[in-house]
């Protein structure tokens, strides 16, 4: 049910529209009906009841009980009226000539017993029923041409039979209009040309407001700032254009935000920067060999924090973009700079494997987790693997791992698994946070998972491209 | 300011650079080093003293206040052949390679030690004198060669279908140095004396190794290389036609 309900805008207003156009047509139709049911009464009740009447006086000085003789009055065609007004085709039986098994019309009942006491007739049961014409019955052929033609055409025939207490049975039989049926099929006609004649302008007055909508939610979605997309068109009606133009404004906006951002973080790198290079050259000086190797490794440390953050908070505009890269010799150029630096780190040689992602950020990425190995494992072995969906990077270890109430949190920047903060083991934390944000980036995901026989696999799960 | 004549032995350096808190530590290392040092608190001090002395090699801050170093370095590179340092203050690529392609020499990031600065010093005055190994040239952006393109700026390798294909920082050097020398013969020590001038910790590994690495990256049939070639008892020599772009 609520896969059939439309969800688009103007799908609602289509279907709004038209459950208020056949509701409307309903409430006609219902009116109409019951003008219908009264201009019957007065077409077929009231010269069927001033039959009965002319009849059941007639019958008063019996000239003829024989039926025959009050139905051959008038055989005469294109002239019914009159000759129903004159009683044509009552017959008079001495018992119910109706067959019980059709339904009775209390309705018509009803009419007719008011009409004939009205006209100061006695009567006892009335009976009506409308059965439906075949039209291939025998009785037809007989009648005479127009009236069976009459009969066909409006399809029913309303059979009436009135007691007249002590006497016999007044029987008729007149042709009754099936109009519900017709109605029925008019109405839907109608609704058709209704449906017809005002769904399409709301179809396409709904698509020319959702259309604006739906290119401004794609651009919305795909919103990157500083990929410097072009503002959306502003089409539509004036409101439509008014929230696309408020739309490219607030773009605008969060860009020169971020790129205010971007000077400020430049600005802050340079300032923090300028000292610790300062002191960096001024460490030169320390007599201490040890005093100034630990100097200089404090310093290249809070370099190091100050890069991280720096890219941390750049990350929602990286300046590189993603290009075609062998992820396998983009893996092996980090193992080896790690191996060159005489780490024990080791990678399974990989088939080359056709990636499109930002290579330096990537790169980034996999440095950092292998770093985390290397730091807290001595060493790490790097293995790739793939299927047709999704590529997963692995950095295993055999170090300590990590208590699985804090494989989450280890992500959050600044965190860092030993409590005493120790330095030697040097970073702020900062590692995990940015290697998260740079493979979010690329739409992938890290999970950290804690080895059987101790250990942890850090896995980075990218979807193939 | 008078005029001093050169002293040969002690090469004369041009330190620019507009923080004093840097600057002058800095000197004051370099001369113990044994470099005789000027000093310049922006372009146009460093102009002035380029006129007034024979400069042998510039340390040039990138960040300056009004004329940056960038453009001061353009300038020296169109008027003279004196090699040039630059400090980048950002460990951004662009100004890096902007400065490469601007025609200096070597950059070190902020914040450096002052013994790399030395050595990279020594290193650049020491290809100068080995006899004009030095790119007069600018940096190109990139080299193309049997069918790869080396980008300097992302030290990126590219291949014929634009996949880049990433190496390792001692590959990178190797294979640039091999690229900006077509069909010259280098020898194992050239060659740890060129790649060992920009990164000097990250390479310490046997030549030899990283060249069958990167054979295993380039060649089509490694074990039957025809672009990284080994030149009998000499060392390697890079048999392509290579093309700047």
């Amino acid at each position: 049910m609520t896969r059939l309900f439309p969800r688009s805008l103007p799908g609602q207003i289509a279907l709004l529209v038209a459950i208020a156009l056949f509701v409307a047509q309903a409430i006609n139709f219902g009116l109409l009906v019951r003008e219908r049911q009264s201009a019957r009464f007065a077409q077929v009740i009231v010269p069927t009841v001033t039959r009965l009447i002319d009849a059941a006086e007639r019958l008063g000085t019996p000239v003829n009980p024989r039926p025959d003789t009050l139905v051959g009055a008038d055989r005469r065609e294109g002239r019914e009226n009159r000759r129903l007004m004159r009683g044509g085709r009552v017959d008079f039986v001495p018992a119910n000539p109706v067959p019980a098994e059709l339904g009775r019309r209390s309705d018509i009942e009803r009419d007719l017993r008011r009409g004939l006491t009205d006209g100061g007739v006695p009567v006892g049961q009335v009976i009506a029923v409308v059965r439906p014409i075949d039209a291939s019955r025998p009785l037809l052929k007989r009648m005479d041409p127009a009236r069976a033609d009459r009969m066909r055409r409006l399809g029913a025939e309303l059979m009436i039979a009135v007691e007249l207490p002590g006497k016999g049975w007044l029987s008729l039989s007149s042709a009754w209009p099936r109009s519900e049926r017709n109605l029925i099929w008019q109405l839907l006609a109608q609704t058709l040309i209704l449906y017809i004649v005002v769904l399409l302008p709301v179809l396409w007055a709904g698509n020319r407001i959702a259309r604006p909508l739906r290119k401004l939610a794609v651009a919305a979605r795909a919103f990157h700032p500083g990929d410097d997309a072009d503002p959306v068109e502003e089409s539509g009606p004036s409101d439509v254009r008014a929230v696309i133009a408020a739309y490219n404004a607030l773009s605008t906006r969060v860009t020169a935000m971020l790129d205010e951002k971007d000077r400020m973080l430049g600005a802050i790198g340079h300032d923090l920067r300028t000292p610790l290079a300062a002191l960096r050259v001024r460490i030169e000086s320390v007599e201490d060999d040890e005093d100034r190797a630990r100097m200089a490794d404090t310093i290249d440390e809070m370099n190091h924090t100050l890069d991280d953050i720096l890219s941390l908070a750049r990350l929602g505009r990286p300046s590189e973009p993603a290009t075609d890269v062998d992820l396998s010799a983009l893996i092996d150029a980090v193992v080896e700079d790690f191996r060159d630096l005489d780490q024990d780190v080791s990678f399974e040689e990989a088939p080359r494997l056709r990636m499109h992602l930002r290579p330096t950020l990537m790169r980034r990425a996999v440095r950092n987790l292998i770093e985390n190995a290397v730091k807290y494992a001595g060493a790490t072995e790097v293995r790739l693997r793939s299927d047709d969906k999704s590529v997963r990077i692995e950095v295993c270890d055999r170090g300590p791992g990590i208590p699985p109430e804090k494989l989450e949190k280890v992500f959050d920047p600044f965190t860092r698994l030993e409590e005493s903060r120790n330095r030697e083991t040097g970073g702020a934390g900062l590692g995990l946070a940015l290697a998260r944000a740079i493979v979010r980036d690329a739409s992938g995901e890290i999970s950290l998972v804690n080895r059987e026989g101790g250990g942890l696999v850090a896995t980075i799960t990218l979807p193939r491209t | 300011m008078t005029y001093e004549p050169d002293m040969s032995d002690t090469p004369h350096l041009l330190l620019v650079e507009d923080e004093r808190s840097i600057r002058e530590p800095l000197a004051q290392y370099l001369t113990k080093q044994g470099f005789r040092i000027t000093q310049a608190g922006d372009a146009e001090g460093a102009r002035a003293r380029m006129a007034a002395y024979a400069i042998d090699l510039v340390v040039l801050d990138i960040m300056m206040p009004g004329e940056d170093g960038l453009s001061l370095c353009r300038h020296i590179r169109e008027t003279s052949d004196t090699p040039v340092i630059l400090l980048t203050a950002r460990g951004e690529e662009t100004d890096r390679i902007v400065g490469l392609e601007m025609g200096a020499d070597d950059y070190v990031v902020k914040p450096f030690s002052p013994r790399e600065l030395a050595a990279r010093i020594k290193v650049v005055l020491r290809r100068l004198q080995a006899g004009g190994t030095r790119q007069h040239a600018p940096e190109a952006s990139s080299y193309a060669f049997a069918g790869w393109v080396l980008k300097t700026g992302e030290r990126a390798l590219v291949d014929r279908e634009g996949v880049s294909v990433a190496l390792s920082t001692g590959e990178y050097s190797l294979l640039h140095a091999l690229v900006t020398r077509p069909r010259a013969v280098l020898t194992r020590d050239q060659l740890l004396d060129l790649t060992q001038g920009r990164e000097a910790a990250a390479f310490d590994r046997a030549i030899d190794n990283q060249v069958s690495r990167l054979r295993k990256k380039i060649e089509p049939d490694p074990k039957n290389p025809a672009i990284i070639k080994t030149v009998w008892g000499g060392g390697y020599t890079l048999a392509a036609e290579v093309t700047r772009l």
